[in-house]
């Protein structure tokens, strides 16, 4: 099932991927997310961009509860993940992420980095598992790299073994929290282009990035965030080219 | 007038004249035979053979590592207890650490010893002497262990659990197969000192009263000293625990030459 955003952003909402609900969230004294509603429609590519400490981050790392909000409800394809009864673990494993610092398991190979959730969360079977992993790493362009360690990959290589990770788990969509902003600039592009890949297959992504050009050319919908909130969001070539909002015209009159 | 460098030369001949110096001064002055007889006499050396290997240093390492094996578990669950979300549980562990890295080991094994009679007459703790050692060695050992095994674990990066998180992995899942075997990696090196240390504190067994056949190294040159009236046997266990301890020292800084290495 895919939904098409009408221009305004809004879709059908029982059909969302993500669904979040006034989402706010505080560290101690500290309101990093004001009232936060917004939704991924099911293989939607969303880009969130924004200044640092505009709470980007925080909003992604609530989706799939590393950060619990303090209140406001997710859904995430129709399931409650701030429930205090979802099993937390269960809908993790169907949502894949991928950090800024990779976040390789530096004491395992390449190859069961990406096989020990699948067998331990998963159940798969080792063969199924290895299977599943080769067929992803030889997708990120990495099938030769499978008895490495992490210590032995470039940033680039690195980033494409975690997306390969997520991969194996077959989740349901991705989180990607600035995937690039670790990297290299010579490096960024190969990892870009998986991303790509992805979206074409239609994956359905939210991504926090710095990567304007990604946004532009393969997002379908871009969301500017300030100050824990959304100010605002839709088409990227509309917000990129003509933002309507002062705050936006001025983040991105610095990065543009 | 002398240059820095002339100076720092002429520093250097001084020190070596010292040397040699304090050097002849013992080799003159000390009565060689006497030191000799008191201290490597060749017919004692040969006395302490074969037992002083096949019992004493045998029953060292038989004692070292039970003691180790059990401290190491009980330093990580302690150190997982004091790392839990639940308040008692942090509390226990820290009293336990608290008390048994407070008290002389040599304390813990008279409190087991006696204190276990005393308190269940008619039971005992099994595997006779050598429960009680690996339960003194353990609990000492252990309490030090916890602390090390702690400060491993608080120095995996966040990362490491987020991501095995975000794969779905329980928290426990999460530590024991990410976050707990990178812990050890990093605290290989402290670890292996505790070893070094248990393997000297194993010599406290004697406050048991021991068989023969359970000498340790310390309490059989004890034996053989007051034996033959002479330090002979106290040497040849000293060399017998250098022989533990040097290699592991060396596999230590092995480790540690690598890690540094591998940043």
């Amino acid at each position: 099932m895919t939904t098409h955003p009408t221009p305004d952003g809004a879709t059908d909402r029982s059909a969302a991927a993500i669904d979040v609900q006034d989402l706010h969230k505080s560290f101690g004294d500290n309101e990093v997310l004001k009232g936060i509603d917004f939704h991924v429609g099911h293989g939607q590519v969303v880009c969130v961009i924004g200044p640092s400490g505009s709470g980007k981050s925080t909003l992604l790392r609530c989706v799939n509860m590393l950060e619990t909000p303090t209140s406001g409800r997710i859904f995430v394809e129709g399931d409650e993940i701030t429930d205090r009864d979802a099993d937390v673990d269960k809908l993790r494993s169907r949502i894949g992420m991928v950090f800024q610092q990779f976040n390789l398991f530096p004491h395992m190979t390449v190859l069961r980095n990406l096989t020990i959730a699948q067998q331990k969360v998963k159940g798969r079977k080792k063969d199924e598992a290895v299977e599943v992993a080769r067929a992803n790493l030889a997708k990120v362009g990495l099938a030769e790299k499978e008895s490495a360690y992490p210590a032995h990959l470039s940033g680039g290589q690195s980033q494409r073994v975690a997306i390969a990770r997520a991969l194996s788990m077959s989740p349901d969509m991705m989180l990607f929290d600035e995937p690039t902003s670790a990297l290299d600039p010579e490096l960024v592009g190969d990892v870009l282009a998986v991303m790509k890949d992805l979206a074409s297959e239609g994956m359905t992504m939210m991504v926090v990035t710095h990567e304007m050009g990604f946004a532009r050319e393969v997002g379908d919908n871009l969301v500017f965030m300030d100050d824990g909130v959304i100010v605002e969001e839709g088409d990227p070539r509309h917000v990129l080219g003509d933002p309507q909002h002062e705050r936006t015209q001025s983040f991105l009159s610095k990065v543009l | 007038m002398a240059s820095p460098r002339q100076r720092a030369a002429r520093l250097r001949y001084v020190q070596y004249a010292v040397l040699v110096l304090v050097l002849l001064a013992i080799a003159l002055l000390a009565d060689w035979d006497q030191l000799k007889r008191a201290f490597w006499d060749w017919e004692v050396v040969k006395a302490q053979f074969p037992d002083v290997i096949t019992i004493a240093l045998k029953n060292t390492i038989i004692y070292t590592a039970c003691g180790f094996a059990f401290g190491l578990v009980l330093g990580l669950v302690l150190a997982l207890m004091r790392l839990s979300s639940v308040g008692p549980y942090r509390w226990i562990a820290t009293g336990v650490i608290e008390l048994f890295r407070g008290l002389p080991a040599l304390v813990v094994f008279i409190a087991l010893s006696v204190g276990f009679n005393l308190a269940f007459p008619d039971r005992q703790i099994p595997f006779g002497n050598l429960g009680i050692v690996t339960l003194a060695l353990g609990l000492v050992g252990g309490a030090y262990m916890a602390e090390t095994i702690r400060a491993g674990i608080q120095a995996v990066p966040k990362g490491q659990m987020e991501a095995a998180r975000s794969l779905g992995m329980s928290h426990s899942r999460a530590m024991i197969s990410v976050v707990v075997p990178q812990a050890f990696r990093i605290i290989l090196p402290p670890l292996t000192n505790e070893l070094i240390l248990l393997t000297k504190d194993s010599s406290l067994v004697y406050i048991l009263g021991l068989a023969l056949e359970d000498y340790e190294l310390t309490k059989f040159g004890r034996e053989g000293m007051n034996t033959a009236a002479n330090l002979t046997p106290i040497i040849v266990i000293g060399l017998c625990y250098l022989l533990i301890t040097v290699p592991l020292s060396i596999v230590v800084r092995r480790m540690e030459s690598r890690a540094e290495r591998a940043r």
